[in-house]
């Protein structure tokens, strides 16, 4: 038997891996986006700090920005340092 | 259906346009508040209960009833909390008071209603939530020990802001 394969169509799925579901600052879903954004993804990205903790960027740099002297990790409260 | 007509080359894009407004609408605190009290109504620790239908006319002031726990010194009393959040909510603390008759006789709850604990102002954390507040005050009522007021209460109840948030509190005694 021969087959001829005439079109087809690719499909593809993508996920942040992350250690939690939830961005624990807005409570939406990693896979969605912070509720400043309408589109999830590349203009929505994670960053993880140097104690493992993640968050969307836009939610990281609105905390951080808030906070006048130090700059800690919400969850854990050590100092924030971006992974690199 | 809309009721009014609109050139057909004009739908696309009006459609989009009431999709971003109803995302202006919703803003971050908003948002962030909705999920909250979703998750407060359907699974609230033991012992809180939270004034859905008022909280949900008005997001930016909640009633939430606390029963004193089992087995302490509040055992079977009834305390309202009020929640008030600002725009600012979750990056700013909510500002968090006892109202109503009673107010826990505790070490560090003055008589106006006002609570000595430091997660509601430079402890904060935008990942702390209601239901995690509500938790601390529970487990602060549970382990005391004997039911006083402050020492300062009748100072402090008659010289402070109307707003707990603009007291400079002492966080000195751990043990309660």
């Amino acid at each position: 038997m021969k087959v001829t394969i005439k079109s087809w169509t690719g499909v593809a799925t993508w996920r942040w891996v992350a250690n939690d579901d939830n961005c624990g600052i807005c409570r939406m879903a990693f896979d969605g986006c912070c509720p400043d954004c309408k589109l999830p993804g590349d203009d929505c990205p994670l960053v993880w700090g140097q104690c493992s903790h993640c968050f969307h960027i836009h939610c990281i740099m609105k905390w951080l920005n808030s906070q006048q002297v130090n700059h800690q990790c919400p969850m854990c409260r050590q100092d924030w340092k971006f992974k690199e | 259906m809309a009721t009014k007509k609109k050139p057909s080359s004009d739908q696309g894009s009006s459609s989009s346009a009431l999709d971003s407004s109803r995302w202006e609408v919703s803003c971050f605190w908003e948002r962030r508040l909705q999920k909250e009290l979703m998750s407060l109504m359907k699974e609230p620790p033991p012992g809180v209960t939270v004034d859905a239908e008022g909280a949900g006319q008005n997001l930016t002031q909640w009633i939430i009833q606390m029963d004193g726990a089992q087995g302490t010194l509040y055992e079977g009393e009834q305390f309202q909390l009020q929640f008030k959040f600002s725009p600012k909510y979750p990056f700013d603390s909510p500002e968090v008071t006892f109202i109503g008759p009673n107010i826990p006789v505790h070490p560090h709850v003055y008589s106006n209603g006002h609570i000595c604990l430091s997660i509601l102002t430079e402890d904060w954390s935008p990942a702390l939530s209601v239901q995690s507040v509500c938790l601390s005050i529970v487990s602060m009522l549970s382990s005391c020990k004997e039911k006083k007021r402050p020492p300062d209460n009748s100072f402090y109840v008659k010289t402070c802001n109307k707003n707990p948030k603009k007291t400079k509190w002492w966080y000195h005694d751990d043990s309660v």
